[in-house]
């Protein structure tokens, strides 16, 4: 406890140096305040987009609540079809053999690069966006799901079996309590990646969203607005993971490697 | 021959064996074709309430051949009696401990002993009552609600051992059971094992690598030699209980297993 407090505090003071030592700079002459902006500027920046918004009429508020809907419809479908799919395929090993190469091809691909391809096929609107981040998350959950299944104790399932538990019972009261956790360590990774998808997604073709506003900065040199996204986006991230961090305590009272997988 | 051969302790122990190892041979496919043979002819008679135990070289093939009496893996040849039926899977009588407890981590202690009971045709309520009663037998009632990473490795064996005996076999099949338990807890598990073993009247087959604790609890010590595994050597111990470590006659048998295992 007490040593985690001093941690916090020489981070918080190692934050302040730097804050300080850049608005010192700018203000001096040394660094321009397009390469480094200050403090000062990025407080103005924000007030500005929690008023006027930035493209004027776009508060802070709406490109934040457009990006956490694009990436909750995504990810929410993709663990939708993800989960039972895998736990499927983790149970029947000829699917497992037979899929394995197709998921290592289809997961490699960076989700990014398939943007042109999914323009052509679904416009530059709403679709493609939630579409790309779903590819992203659901390739990530699927395997993990598969792996979770796949990978059970086989000390456990011996345990089971000398019990006479078997086939359905078996899969159910064992091997999916065994595979939680690691489904929840998917759920969070593929989380991570929707966030990184999002960026990307939506720096084509809207006005709307954190990537946009990101990218819209850009093209005015208003440096200090991306970084507000940049915060905002590892903001989000941030409270998301924590809540699905206590949904899982939650759900798995008993510690399923929550702790490794927080990492 | 040992002085003690199959033949006397197999007297001693009575008419109708509870279990009877009938010319059991094991040999697993070895990667890149062939075959291992790891047991060969085994013949073991084992008479009801007899605790015994198997001593022998790592990799000699005692799981194997605990797996086997347990009906968790099949005999290459040969045939496994329990109390005059032929083994054809788990659930015939047989208990089983394993080396690394193998307790369901998802439930709690009492929920890990009531699985045990899972394939029996009883209410829940009667299911949770057996249960109790058997965390009351290894002494831990207190902690019904407790997580298995919530409790000592000695605690977690203990549950392991109420878990074992919940569909109330007349074998307790223990794999190295106390083998990862620091010395001191090893010796009061010893002891625990003997109480739980007079007051409910098992038949045991106990596989240890520690001649200490073989002496210290079985009626009869089998030496498995290796490559492929066979009986070697059938030792009645006909000391008191009790055992004192210090007594001459348990350095004598001491003696005899080692010479038995060194040669
Ligand atoms: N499933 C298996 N496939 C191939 N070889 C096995 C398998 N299980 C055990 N063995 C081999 O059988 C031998 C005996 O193993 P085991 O019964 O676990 O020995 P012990 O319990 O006495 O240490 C070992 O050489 C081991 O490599
Ligand atoms: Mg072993």
């Amino acid at each position: 406890m007490r040593q985690q407090l001093i941690q916090a505090l020489v981070a918080l003071l190692l934050i302040a140096a730097i804050l300080l030592g850049v608005e010192f700079g700018v203000r001096e002459g040394y660094l321009k305040a397009y390469e480094f902006p200050p403090a000062s500027r990025i407080a103005q920046g924000f007030v500005e987009l929690t008023t006027v918004g930035f493209p004027t009429g776009v508060t802070i508020w709406t490109h934040t609540f457009v990006t956490v809907m694009r990436i909750l419809k995504g990810y929410v479908a993709a663990i939708v079809i993800a989960v039972p799919l895998g736990l499927l395929i983790g149970a029947v090993p000829v699917l497992d053999k037979m899929t394995a190469p197709l998921i290592v091809f289809f997961r490699s691909v960076a989700t990014l690069s398939l943007l042109p391809l999914a323009i052509v096929w679904f416009g530059a609107g709403e679709l493609t966006k939630v579409i790309l981040i779903g590819y992203g998350c659901f390739w990530v959950m699927l395997s993990n799901v598969i792996a979770g299944v796949k990978y059970v104790d086989p000390a456990l399932i011996r345990a089971a079996r000398s019990f006479r538990v078997s086939g359905w019972t078996l899969y159910r009261e064992v091997v999916l309590p065994a595979a939680l956790p690691r489904m929840f360590a998917g759920a969070r990774v593929a989380l991570g990646v929707g966030f990184m998808v999002i960026v990307g997604a939506e720096m084509i073709g809207t006005i709307q969203g954190l990537g946009a506003l990101i990218m819209e900065a850009r093209s005015f040199y208003r440096s200090e607005i991306t970084v507000i996204g940049m915060l905002v986006i590892g903001v989000l991230g941030f409270l998301i993971s924590s809540g699905l961090a206590a949904f899982e305590r939650l759900l798995l009272p008993w510690g399923g490697g929550s702790s490794e997988a927080s990492r | 021959m040992s002085r003690t051969g199959p033949e006397r302790a197999s007297s001693a122990a009575g008419a109708a064996p509870m279990i009877d190892i009938r010319h059991v041979r094991k040999q697993f496919d070895v990667r890149g074709g062939g075959e291992a043979l790891v047991l060969d002819d085994i013949n073991l008679s084992i008479a009801a309430n007899q605790f015994l135990s198997i001593v022998g070289r790592s990799g000699c093939g005692k799981t194997t051949l605990l797996n086997i009496i347990a009906g968790l893996d099949a005999a290459s040849g040969g045939e496994v009696l329990i109390a005059g039926r032929r083994v054809v899977g788990p659930g015939q009588g047989q208990g089983m401990v394993f080396q690394q407890h193998a307790l369901f981590p998802w439930l709690t202690a009492l929920e890990n002993v009531v699985f045990g009971a899972r394939s029996l045709p009883l209410a829940k309520a009667e299911k949770i009552d057996r249960a109790r009663e058997l965390l009351q037998l290894v002494g831990l009632e207190a902690s019904a609600g407790k997580y298995p990473r919530e409790m000592s490795g000695g605690m977690q064996q203990r549950i392991a051992i109420a878990r074992a005996l919940a569909l109330d076999p007349d074998i307790l099949l223990m794999d190295e059971p106390f083998g990862a338990l620091d010395e001191l807890t090893r010796i009061e598990m010893q002891q625990e094992l003997l109480r739980i073993w007079e007051a409910r009247r098992k038949t045991v087959v106990f596989i240890t690598h520690s001649i200490g604790e073989a002496l210290t609890l079985s009626d009869r010590v089998i030496l498995l030699a290796p490559h492929p595994g066979r009986v070697a050597r059938d030792i009645a111990i006909d000391l008191p209980r009790p055992r004192s470590r210090t007594d001459r006659r348990f350095n004598e048998f001491y003696e005899q297993i080692w010479s038995g295992l060194s040669s």
